[in-house]
């Protein structure tokens, strides 16, 4: 009888701490989880507007004021200059590129999965994405210098008769980022709807708050016929936007593995420039999440140490196929045994930014792995940020360690010159500070959580006792 | 001849399983299905409301789009480069690597922009007009809406609050 009774208290704590673990067992009333949204949007404390205005003024400053200071003086205020015609402005546009790729890998290939963890987070990694973009279309449009002339891009016939050559990469890259930012952009907005409707119901009259949730709601209801258009669309969305993803960094890497430069020309460029996006946006995603989880009001009930650990375990598994490519491009290139080849591998590791290429390794590499193996540790919240941190500032120096330093060695050693940026610093902090910026922004307007997304997963989720065990079960509900 | 004069009705449910119930119950009663409507703030599909599959125009029309980026981006290709012709090196006019690309990207482009088009055309968007509705849905309540002769209207009403109808009122056309 004892024993009943003790099997019993275990049977009812092993169903607490499983309800305490995951999201998708602890449902609350979805009245309930709106309420929570809607608060986690309105309460903001004084910090979050002394933040918000600091990164105003560096925005204002770095990025409008010194791009403003630049076309007003020219592209030699900037350290471009031969042979490194590609800085810092192409570092941060693939570098940008990347951390928006991570929007996409969570939102389509885990809904394409059907990865349940996905569910509360998929907004937030799907902003990334959009204003990741942004931040990439800044930086290749301060690399073009005349800014103002940069519908020569675009297949326009103009009144100098160019017309842009097909055969160049940076007219795909062009295609590529355009298709991408769209379509990102679209399959951010249609999940969004029933969230904006959400907001609009719970917004009073009379403000401007309900004049933007209406206008945005489009008139959402939630009818049958709505639902089908959406999930239909969803569904087409999350499988079409996979290659375009794909197919966006394989045009970034070919702008340098289509060139018969020493260092680039790699057929094996396209995955690993992929791979490294998710690494970096992985890395974005993990850092975004820990300070929305600790900064936002009720983001503890929707986002839980098992979100971390699994984003984790993708971190790790990213940045063991990350490595995977990293040493088969420098495996062959190094045995290749070509001269000049040699001479970059070499300026890499021993020349003045040697420093950059062993932080790359010991930051996308031997760090993730030394911590993410551990189930405890990647779930914790502000540990996986440091991992997510240290990341990125490992990828951005690959990009460095591609672009400005490997043209730096060439088949021409009279025009060897250290790159020595100028403006171009000012500028990128500049576009860091405009991502946080916006996304600050957006995180007062936007429901960030997709409430629907996770009541959904909640209705789909259940316990079922197998023999002596309760464990966790999931029904097929789309 | 007697005219009959239809009322709309609007049935709030807290939860799925009452909103399905009704909806069996309204065809007993002579309610057919294109009279009825389901509301609701998650999706539920067809099958789990015992409703007839919905009608969607969104795959045709993103099949439609991406065939319309697929002859745009063949005009990028080919067509463009003959009118403006570059002539780089020995390099020829018209190259396959490129051909693909520009094919691709706008093929795609037509796709998702297509798809995105298709819900607003089929879904009426945007539309903010005055619309039968309550704002307890997207709450997580499922409203049924529906419309039936005024003279069986009281006994429809009771069928529903039988069934666990948390409110059952003439629909009325609201601002959303």
């Amino acid at each position: 009888m004892a024993s009943t009774a003790t099997h019993h208290d275990h049977e009812q704590d092993h169903i607490a701490h499983l309800r305490e673990k995951h999201l998708m067992l602890d449902p609350l009333p979805r009245g309930r989880m709106n309420e929570m949204v809607m608060e986690s949007m309105h309460d903001t404390s004084w910090k979050f507007w002394v933040v918000f205005g600091i990164l105003s003024v560096i925005v204002a400053v770095f990025l409008f004021g010194a791009w403003g200071y630049m076309i007003a003086n020219g592209l030699g205020v900037a350290g471009v200059n031969r042979p490194s015609y590609w800085g810092i402005f192409l570092v941060n546009t693939v570098f940008w590129i990347g951390i928006s790729h991570a929007g996409t890998f969570i939102s389509a290939i885990l809904r394409v999965f059907k990865a349940e963890f996905r569910r509360p987070f998929t907004r937030a990694a799907e902003l990334m994405t959009t204003f990741g973009l942004v931040q990439a279309g800044f930086s290749i449009f301060m690399h073009m210098g005349r800014v103002w002339l940069s519908y020569w891009l675009m297949p326009i016939p103009n009144q100098r008769g160019l017309w842009p050559n097909f055969h160049s990469p940076l007219s795909w890259d062009l295609l590529a980022i355009t298709t991408y930012l769209l379509s990102s952009t679209m399959y951010l907005f249609l999940p969004l709807i029933p969230d904006l409707a959400m907001a609009r119901d719970r917004t009073p009259d009379g403000t401007w708050q309900k004049t933007f949730y209406r206008v945005l709601a489009l008139g959402f209801r939630g009818t049958e016929g709505e639902w089908t258009h959406l999930r239909h669309a969803m569904n087409i969305f999350a499988f079409a936007i996979i290659p375009v993803m794909f197919s966006v960094h394989t045009i970034v890497s070919w702008d340098c593995a289509a060139a018969t430069r020493p260092g680039w020309n790699s057929t094996i460029f396209g995955p690993y420039f992929v791979v490294g996006a998710l690494h970096s946006g992985m890395g974005a995603v993990a850092m975004v999440l820990a300070v929305v989880q600790s900064r936002m009001k009720h983001m503890k009930y929707f986002i839980r140490g098992e979100h971390f650990d699994a984003l984790g375990m993708l971190m790790l598994l990213v940045s063991m196929t990350w490595a995977y490519f990293f040493f088969n491009d420098y495996m062959v290139q190094w045995y290749g045994g070509d001269k000049w080849t040699q001479q970059l591998l070499h300026f890499h590791e021993a020349g003045p930014l040697g420093w950059m290429w062993f932080a790359m390794l010991i930051f996308n590499v031997a760090i993730p792995w030394a911590t993410l193996w551990n189930k405890k540790w990647r779930s914790n919240p502000w540990l996986l940020f440091g991992v997510g941190l240290l990341i990125n500032f490992g990828m951005w120096f690959e990009r460095y360690i591609i672009i400005p330093i490997s043209l730096t060695i060439n088949r021409m050693p009279f025009t060897w010159r250290m790159y020595t940026p100028g403006v171009e610093i000012y500028l990128g902090i500049g576009t860091v500070a405009f991502f946080i910026l916006l996304y600050m922004g957006a995180s007062r307007l936007i429901p960030l959580i997709p409430v629907w997304e996770v009541q959904e997963g909640q209705m789909a989720h259940s316990l079922k006792k197998y023999g002596r065990e309760t464990v966790v079960t999931i029904s097929e509900l789309e | 001849m007697t005219v009959t004069t239809n009322i709309s009705l609007l049935a709030v449910f807290p939860d799925l399983e009452p909103a399905a119930d009704a909806i069996d119950r309204l065809r007993t009663l002579g309610v057919p299905d294109d009279q009825m409507n389901v509301i609701s703030g998650t999706p539920v599909t067809e099958a789990m409301l015992g409703r007839p599959r919905q009608w969607t125009n969104v795959p045709r029309l993103a099949l439609g789009g991406a065939l319309a980026g697929m002859i745009i981006g063949l005009f990028l290709a080919f067509a463009t480069p003959s009118l403006y012709p570059i002539q780089v090196g020995r390099q020829g006019i018209i190259s396959g690597p490129p051909t693909v690309v520009v094919v691709f990207e706008m093929t795609m482009l037509g796709l998702l922009l297509s798809t995105f088009l298709g819900v607003f055309l089929d879904s009426y968007f945007p539309s903010y007009r005055p619309m039968h509705y309550v704002p307890e849905i997207s709450d997580g309540k499922f409203a049924v809406f529906f419309s039936c002769p005024q003279e069986d209207s009281e006994k429809i009403t009771k069928a529903m609050t039988a069934l666990g109808a948390e409110k059952v009122e003439a629909a009325e056309a609201q601002p959303l």
